[in-house]
């Protein structure tokens, strides 16, 4: 029991991790109709840039700003002058995919003779053990999971409660009637990139803080459990990428319990194959993107 | 009749678009179309089906943009302009399909419709909307996709006005409707509208129904205008269903 319970703390410091992650890869498909494949590679640009910011001494956290900074520019920058104006040309999705697949393999190139292929993890003050009914959580893991939580309750916010979110919805739900309406749509997905390339960036820091160390070939393990979770959650759907955050987290960490560690992904997937089978459109995907949850 | 003048008892255009050719690329869809309206006006577009109708207005909406001719706004030119600025320059438009944001509240949808409008303003303008369409008042809670099909009308259209837009441009309106709401949408709530002055360009299947509100009509078969007039003198010509249904030679004008 607890193992499970060990298991649990754990699942759900990977949930915090993926649901940033996934929120933001979800939202670029949802809204600006862009799968990105080039978003594992952002978030270890963005974990560079913070493991440099904290080797000269700056506490990680602070680090983590930096690497959100980081992330939104290049997010914004890759739309800008890459998928947009592909876009625009009338490129379809599938080559859109295979462009920033390029873009993806571009990065990790220009990364590689800048920071080597070894290994890199950060300078962490993990402060005290928190103890909880067998859970056992250190408190840089206890912050990981409070700005995983900040974050969701903000993307919340934003996309109920303010003009600018209820535009990006409107924006992805109909393009064309949101332009009818007077609403800016350029400057709304320029905004989308900003926003959810900052998701990446500190995605990038908390899934280097989460894994020991990072190097510039994580960019793939991460973006296949992102997709795995936007997936099934709903490709688009902001709600669905934190279900599926939560359900891959929790059940990868108890199957390596229950299991073993190195069968974890695979029960993982293997949930994701059968909820496809079961519910090709994902968990909580109804019609048109970018629905509210509930 | 000239073309280039209308009858002098028609008002002042608001909108007028002259000699207006677009399409999707290919083939163009719509050849040199003139097509105008003024204030407090009725101006129904009639055809059938696959005419051209809905590209027409896609075209004086900025959505598809017009190879030839050019459109005119009161004094000012806006050919070539997009959407948005059209939205924001008083044109509003209802589209056949996809006429409202289906995963967004019907509040939402207002608040959008009324994106350009200040904050404080958007409550105001939503209560407005809803005396219009006192229907709406009980459900801005629910989803868009799940009203149903005159609930939805009523929401694109109370939508197009929240900015409460001097040109209104309607695709349809009536289509999966029952007649009964249909007649109703028509003759209460597009006629009031434009009583109260907007210029209203209304594209109808239901070409009679139409007509009994229309001030101006215009006859659109294979993408050019097959015959214009006032509604009362087109039914009264003998070839008026063989025009209509494009079986008839292009009439000269006379
Ligand atoms: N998005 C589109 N892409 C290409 N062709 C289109 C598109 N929409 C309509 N068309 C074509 O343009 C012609 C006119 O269509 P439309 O303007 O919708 O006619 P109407 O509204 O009078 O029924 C039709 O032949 C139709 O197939
Ligand atoms: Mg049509």
């Amino acid at each position: 029991m607890e193992l499970y319970v060990a298991a649990l703390g754990f699942g759900l410091i990977s949930v915090s991790v993926i649901a940033i992650a996934a929120v933001g890869f979800t939202m670029q498909f949802g809204i600006t109709n862009m799968i990105n494949l080039a978003y594992g590679e952002v978030m270890i640009v963005c974990a560079y840039v913070a493991f440099y910011v904290n080797r000269a001494g700056v506490n990680v956290w602070a680090a983590m700003i930096a690497a959100a900074l980081a992330g939104a520019v290049l997010s914004f920058l890759l739309n800008r002058f890459l998928y947009a104006p592909f876009q625009r040309k009338g490129t379809n999705l599938i080559g859109m995919v295979i462009i920033s697949l390029a873009a993806s393999l571009i990065l990790a190139n220009i990364l590689l003779p800048i920071v080597g292929y070894d290994t890199s993890s950060y300078q962490v003050d993990q402060g005290p053990l928190l103890r909880w009914n067998g859970l056992v959580l250190t408190t840089a893991q206890i912050a990981i999971i409070v700005v995983a939580v900040l974050l969701m309750l903000a993307i919340h916010g934003l996309l109920r409660y303010t003009r600018l979110g209820k535009a990006m919805r409107a924006t992805a739900a109909n393009p064309i009637l949101a332009r009818n309406c007077g609403i800016p749509t350029q400057r709304v997905i320029d905004m989308v990139w900003l926003l959810t390339g900052a998701l990446c960036g500190v995605a990038g820091v908390v899934a280097g803080m989460n894994s020991e160390n990072f190097a510039v070939a994580s960019g793939a393990a991460y973006l296949i459990t992102i997709i795995a979770a936007a997936v099934l959650g709903g490709a688009g759907q902001p709600y669905g990428a934190m279900i599926g955050a939560l359900i891959i987290g929790i059940v990868t960490e108890l199957s390596a319990a229950a299991i073993a560690p190195e069968y974890k992904e695979v029960v993982a997937f293997t949930i994701l194959v059968l909820v496809m089978v079961l519910r090709p459109q994902g968990l909580l995907a109804k019609r048109g993107a970018l629905a509210a949850a509930g | 009749m000239d073309k280039q003048s209308p009858p002098a008892d028609r008002p002042a255009p608001i909108l007028r678009a002259e000699g207006i050719t677009s399409g999707y690329g290919g083939v163009p869809v719509v050849r040199g179309v003139s097509i105008s309206m003024g204030k407090g006006e009725i101006v129904a577009v009639i055809g059938p089906n696959g005419a051209g109708k809905s590209t027409l207005l896609k075209t004086l909406v900025g959505i598809l943009r017009s190879s030839s001719g050019r459109i005119l706004l009161g004094a000012d030119d806006v050919t070539g302009h997009p959407p948005e600025d059209l939205a924001k320059r008083g044109v509003g438009y209802v589209p056949q399909v996809q006429d409202i944001f289906e995963p967004l509240s019907v509040r939402e949808n207002l608040e959008m419709g009324g994106y350009l409008l200040k904050d404080s303003a958007i409550e105001g303008r939503i209560k407005e909307v809803c005396d219009v369409f006192p229907l709406l008042a009980p459900m801005m809670r629910r989803r868009a996709d799940k009203l149903s099909g005159g609930e939805r009308k009523m929401l694109a259209i109370g939508r197009v006005l929240m900015l409460d837009p001097r040109v209104l441009i309607l695709d349809e309106p009536t289509a999966n409707l029952a007649p009964i709401l249909a007649d109703a949408v028509l003759s209460e709530q597009v006629r009031r509208l434009a009583d109260a002055g907007k210029a209203v360009l209304l594209v109808e299947q239901r070409a009679r129904a139409a007509m009994q509100i229309a001030d101006w009509t215009v006859v659109l078969v294979s993408g050019q205008t097959r015959l214009e007039g006032r509604p009362k003198d087109l039914l009264e010509r003998s070839d008026f269903e063989a025009l209509f249904l494009g079986a008839g030679p292009p009439v000269q004008e006379d």
